[in-house]
């Protein structure tokens, strides 16, 4: 079967031509061909993972791409961490597609919707089993096109469309410094195959500034796409998309494949202390920094978006101290509970048309599956113990403490505990409360069905850590091994996430402490942190601000230096030609002055000179 | 009889030569501008046989030429009269500073 | 008659059709008889390119005349040959003649057979420049195309069209003029104008400032055409004013000139002294690609904003020959042929536009995504090319072009890559101001779809877009012979 992996992506492939090529006609069944098509993708995912258990790595390469004697390749590679990924993506693209069924039911460009989708599908399996740099990079750039559609596929929306295109810029900022990086390591290496790459490294044939250099710009490619800070301002506005997309692309599976950039190319991060170093203080810096931001958001959507945020800073954070597969836990987990959070924000939005959650007030009660799936999704990203989170979390910080980076693992401490505040806020606010408004429709069941199937992933994920270690063992070697931390840190987590919880509680569920009062003490920081740290308006009033005054810089000596000049060598031809016509009188007896005048100068030339030349 | 020097002859075209041209080169009558063109023509005429006598190699083919020449020279004179006569017809003039239709 | 001047001559068929017909024959004839001479050399380009994948190698040689001046014999020659970069861009010249006229079918309706006689002359003058082995052949089809380019942009364009007719004819007479003018230097020094021979020459005499001088004059003249920076303005108001159909010939295959002739003037004939000039060709393919994307993030007018992305592009262009090596050449090429057809597309698209719309400006678009789905799609599509999307031409030539400059100059090449950045923003700019938002913002809101017989043209423009996306071999492998002289006459 796992000769047969490259298959994996043609699939959604042929899914999105039929439908981009015919999905008007076929209407209803646009949806199921799409199902169909990403189901057969998840069934050989399965195989695959079957047959590696037995065989650990897997390579199938063309030449695609001749230079000379270079010759680019593209192909498929299968090792443990990718046949997890396909794992991942497939099983959660397959929930959201069922999903989207019933969400997408009514929308006329339906079969637009599940065409971008399948083509997000199609690439986001074609990245993770990219067996070189290139092929990463390229489907890299076309995920960003396939979450750049489905942004903006409520497009008669003007926020849709900026959002869009910020998207998309946003990330191709990331994308230059990684397609820097891999050209350097191009013509260091020769070659941009993995496998070729790391052996380059073990032989030490990189100086070690210039592995520094290479890691950091693969990484600036990592933080545009897994909105990291500074470049995580799209990633919120991303939320313009349908939910399941945001589901999908903004949660479990596109943002992480920056994680997952850091993680397969990891051998040349753990080259670099330097790469390490700055990856975990990014990671830890974002983790923190989102978390504070979500505290405030009244958007239901848009908090989720925050926290995912966060929940990636930790994954950043955990790789670049060492813990490679508590990086990869986290970002598995998290897939399964973060998903699962977006699915039932959606249905909560399908029936009640509503997502600010100080409107909806406690009217997600009516919904009884999407109220006890989104608990256990809340329970299970702050940390409660025996749920996926808490295990991944806690692996985490065991790798921090194992690394020697205390300071960071108290960041990852506190945003835990931010973590579960604003989670459960977000919970209280929409499940409990008067609930005055009723739901317009009532979930299908092909919603509900995916919500449970990933509530069920998202309680169960967290028991297999320790086989997820042998499991990445068997491809990578000696870095993935799981920490484990001492009674004391599990302690310490479990209570830093139940203090959350409680403090949520007292807060907006009993009401005992009095929120608008501090509000009124803290409104300085409250208005900061309402606003994003003003971070848009930061880069409008720079960023932006310069690249419209060097474009209108540069129209001005278009217009008047460039035009001028063209204007004066036009205008100067044009004379000429104009004085010239005047010499042409038509009077033959000046003509034949002129001819004679000009045989005089020849001849008295030729008497001079005695010859030519 | 003694014989006049070939220079004498060569002279005596030069000064004809040049005559026809500045006549055909200044004067205002298209009439006079036609008979200073055969003037230079009657100049090389002359040439030719003074070559066709003196010259290095006498032979009779210089002779020949200028009869050739006188032929053209007056179907030549005819073609021009007639052009001539079709622009008065038109103008009412034979001025020749007054046609500039080469300029356009 | 070989197969080679056979093509050559091919247009003339057409030209003889379209001229056996009336002047008070309907419009309808005389476009089925354009059609079907621009088929004519497009069936034989492809029947060459079937022949040259053979032996690699396609050549013709009549002798033409020749002197004896002092010492030297002094020969010019008909000779026509075809390497793999010359066959790609006539393959790409027959192409996109073909869907300008299929293009020209709804846009002109003005005296129509003049328009086409004039098409196929220019046709016949740019596979002239592209099939000639020799300078003299060259510099004869280089200015042949000057003059039918001259009545279609003058006669058959939009609104400044005279102007930006002269302006044309003035740049590229100067420009020729100093081509003109190397190509005499260099034929009184090698008693021949063929490319190999006076490469030979050139490689036995050591004399570098007389090639560093040829060569800026090359530089001069190529430079105009391409256009490099400050001599592009012409060719943004061609862009502008010139009938779209015409632009699709103009951007897609006409500024090719430039860096054909840059690669083939340049590298093929002064390996030695080339590399010379290669910081300042890196310099001024950055000068291109950042002016030209700065520019066309503030244009209103879509048109400009294509103008101004073609000046970005051919940035691109030169920073893959500044790298002096075959990925770089490699990328320069790609991003020619890949230029072209992404043009062409957006001037096809922009032709349909202006049929229902009659205006490209952009304050006055918006919102068309529900009226006119499909041709919104594939604005976007020429757009995602564009600006570099992998699975599409764009993508394949920028990042060999920026492999090719990395090597000797990362720093430039970085620079560069920043540069992209700014094609994604003008690029979205553009296409989403016009395609998506609120659809009550588009006044033009009963506009048509592209209709189905539309759709062709676009779709052969897209189909090998992507075919050369996804599977570069399918070009590159044509250019490995090429490409290898060109480097290793490097002293590589």
């Amino acid at each position: 079967m796992i000769s047969f992996a490259w298959l994996i992506p043609l699939f959604p492939l042929i899914s999105f031509m039929v439908l981009i090529l015919s999905g008007k006609k076929l209407k209803n069944a646009s949806g199921y061909l799409a199902i169909l098509l990403t189901g057969i993708s998840f069934l050989l995912t399965i195989g695959v993972l079957l047959d590696l258990r037995t065989i650990t790595e897997f390579e199938v390469i063309w030449p695609w791409l001749t230079v000379g004697e270079i010759e680019f390749q593209a192909g498929a590679l299968i090792n443990p961490l990718n046949g997890l990924m396909l794992f991942v993506v497939s099983f959660v693209s397959l929930l959201i597609h069922i999903y989207s069924l019933g969400y997408m039911g009514e929308d006329d460009r339906k079969s637009s919707y599940f065409a971008y989708l399948s083509l997000f599908t199609f690439a986001m399996l074609g990245l993770v089993m990219s067996p070189n740099l290139l092929q990463f990079y390229m489907f890299w750039e076309l995920v960003g096109l396939g979450s750049f559609l489905l942004i903006g596929f409520y497009l008669y929306k003007e926020s849709a469309k900026k959002a869009a295109r910020k998207a998309f810029i946003m990330t191709r900022i990331g994308d230059a410094g990684l397609l820097i990086g891999l050209i350097l390591l191009f013509w260091q290496t020769k070659t941009l195959s993995f496998l070729e790459i790391f052996q380059a490294i073990e032989q030490q044939k990189l100086a070690p500034g210039m592995i520094t250099l290479i890691a950091i710009l693969l990484f600036i490619g990592a933080v545009g796409k897994s909105g990291q800070f500074p470049l995580h301002t799209w990633l919120p506005d991303a939320m313009e998309g349908p939910t399941p997309v945001s589901a999908l692309i903004h949660a479990a599976t596109m943002v992480a494949a920056g994680v997952y950039l850091v993680a397969a190319t990891y051998p040349l991060f753990l080259a670099s202390e330097w790469a390490l170093i700055i990856v975990s203080v990014i990671g830890a810096f974002t983790a923190i920094f989102a978390a504070t931001i979500g505290l405030v958001q009244d958007d239901l959507k848009r908090v989720l978006a925050y926290s995912t945020v966060s929940q990636l800073g930790y994954m950043m954070l955990a790789l670049g101290a060492g813990g490679y597969v508590a990086g990869v836990f986290h970002l598995t987990t998290h897939a399964f509970f973060k998903a699962l959070l977006f699915l039932a924000a959606g249905s909560v939005i399908f029936a009640l048309k509503n997502q600010h959650i100080k409107q909806i007030a406690g009217s997600g009660k009516h919904l009884a599956v999407t109220k006890w799936t989104f608990l256990i999704g809340t329970l299970a990203i702050s940390g409660f113990p025996l749920l996926s989170g808490s295990f991944s979390k806690e692996a985490i910080f065991a790798a921090l403490l194992e690394d020697g980076q205390y300071g960071l693992l108290a960041v990852a401490l506190f945003t835990a505990f931010l973590t579960s505040v604003y989670m459960f806020r977000l919970y209280f606010l929409v499940f409990h409360g008067k609930g005055e408004d009723k739901p317009e429709r009532t979930v299908p069941l092909c919603m509900n069905g995916p919500m449970v199937i990933l509530a069920v992933f998202a309680v169960i994920a967290g028991f297999f850590g320790s086989q997820l270690a042998d499991w990445l063992a068997g491809g990578q070697g000696s870095f993935a091994v799981l920490h484990h931390s001492p009674t004391w840190l599990i302690f310490l987590a479990t209570l830093v996430s139940l203090g959350g919880i409680v403090l949520a509680y007292y807060i907006y569920l009993r009401k005992q402490i009095n929120q608008e009062e501090w509000k009124e003490t803290f409104s300085s920081t409250y208005t900061i942190l309402y606003n994003k740290y003003f971070i848009d308006e930061f880069y409008e009033n720079t960023i932006l601000y310069s690249t419209r005054a060097i474009s209108y810089l540069i129209f001005y000596i278009e217009k008047y230096v460039v035009e001028t000049a063209m204007a004066f060598v036009s205008g100067t031809i044009k004379a000429i030609g104009t004085r010239g016509s005047r010499l042409q009188t038509g009077q033959v007896q000046t003509y034949g002055t002129v001819a004679l005048l000009g045989l005089a100068a020849i001849v008295l030339f030729f008497v001079v000179k005695g010859g030519y030349m | 009889m003694s014989a006049v020097p070939a220079q004498g002859y060569l002279i005596l075209a030069l000064i004809l030569f040049c005559i026809g041209l500045f006549g055909a080169l200044t004067k205002r009558n298209t009439i006079i501008v036609l008979i200073s063109i055969e003037l230079m023509l009657n100049a090389v005429n002359l040439n030719l046989v003074a070559f066709s006598k003196y010259g290095i190699h006498p032979n009779i083919t210089g002779q020949v030429f200028s009869l050739f020449s006188i032929t053209i020279a007056a179907a030549e004179a005819a073609v021009g009269i007639a052009i001539l006569l079709a622009l008065y017809r038109n103008r009412r003039s034979v001025q020749i500073n007054e046609m500039d239709t080469l300029k356009h | 008659m070989g197969l080679l001047s056979l093509l050559l001559f091919s247009p003339m068929i057409g030209l003889l059709l379209i001229s056996i017909l009336t002047k008070n024959s309907d419009h309808k004839s005389i476009h089925r008889y354009a059609v079907l001479g621009g088929i004519i050399p497009l069936v034989i380009s492809w029947v060459a390119y079937i022949q040259f994948q053979g032996h690699n190698q396609l050549a013709e040689r009549v002798s033409w005349f020749s002197y004896q001046g002092g010492q030297q014999s002094f020969v010019i020659d008909y000779e026509l040959a075809l390497n793999g970069f010359r066959l790609a861009l006539i393959l790409l010249t027959t192409l996109i003649v073909m869907l300008a006229i299929l293009a020209s079918v709804k846009q002109i309706t003005k005296n129509p057979r003049l328009f086409y006689q004039w098409l196929f002359v220019l046709e016949l003058g740019i596979l002239g420049v592209f099939a000639s082995d020799n300078m003299f052949l060259f510099f004869f089809f280089f200015e042949l195309t000057l003059i039918p380019m001259f009545f279609l942009i003058g006669k058959w364009g939009h609104v400044e069209r005279e102007e930006a007719a002269y302006k044309y004819v003035i740049y590229n007479g100067l420009g020729s003029a100093v081509l003109l003018i190397a190509i005499v230097a260099v034929f009184a020094q090698a008693g021949t104008t063929n490319f190999e021979a006076v490469q030979a020459y050139m490689a036995q005499r050591d004399d570098m400032a007389f090639q560093v001088g040829v060569l800026i004059a090359f530089l001069v003249a190529f430079g105009v055409k391409l256009p490099i920076i400050p001599l592009h303005s012409w060719m943004v108001s061609v862009h502008v004013y010139a009938p779209p159909a015409v632009v699709m010939i103009h951007a897609g295959v006409l500024l090719k000139i430039g860096a054909y002739g840059l690669l083939q003037f340049g590298s093929g004939m002064f390996p030695d002294a080339f590399p010379v000039f290669a910081v300042t060709i890196a310099v001024l393919g950055l000068i291109n690609l950042l002016y030209g994307a700065f520019l066309a993030l503030i244009q209103d007018d879509l048109r400009k904003v294509f103008a101004y992305a073609s000046v970005s592009h051919m940035g691109i262009i030169l920073l893959g020959i500044a790298g002096m090596n075959t990925a770089g050449y490699q990328g320069a090429i790609f991003q020619t042929i890949s230029h072209g057809l992404i043009s062409a597309l957006l001037f096809y698209l922009v032709g349909i536009l202006i049929l229902r719309t009659g205006t490209t400006n952009l304050k006055k678009l918006g919102g068309m995504w529900t009226a006119a789905p499909v041709l919104s799609g594939l604005f976007l599509t020429g757009a995602l090319a564009g600006l570099g999307l992998p699975g599409m031409s764009g993508f394949v030539s920028e990042f060999m072009a920026f492999v090719g400059v990395f090597e000797q100059l990362p720093l430039f090449g970085a620079v560069g890559v920043i540069g992209i950045i700014l094609t994604v923003v003008y690029f979205l700019r553009a296409i989403l101001n016009m395609t998506f938002g609120d659809p009550r913002k588009n006044k033009y809101e009963k506009m048509a779809d592209i209709g189905k017989g539309e759709l062709f043209p676009a779709g052969v423009l897209v189909a090998f877009i992507i075919l050369i996306g996804v599977y570069p071999d399918s070009l590159s492998q044509l250019l490995q012979i090429t490409l290898e002289t060109l480097v290793t006459g490097m002293g590589g």
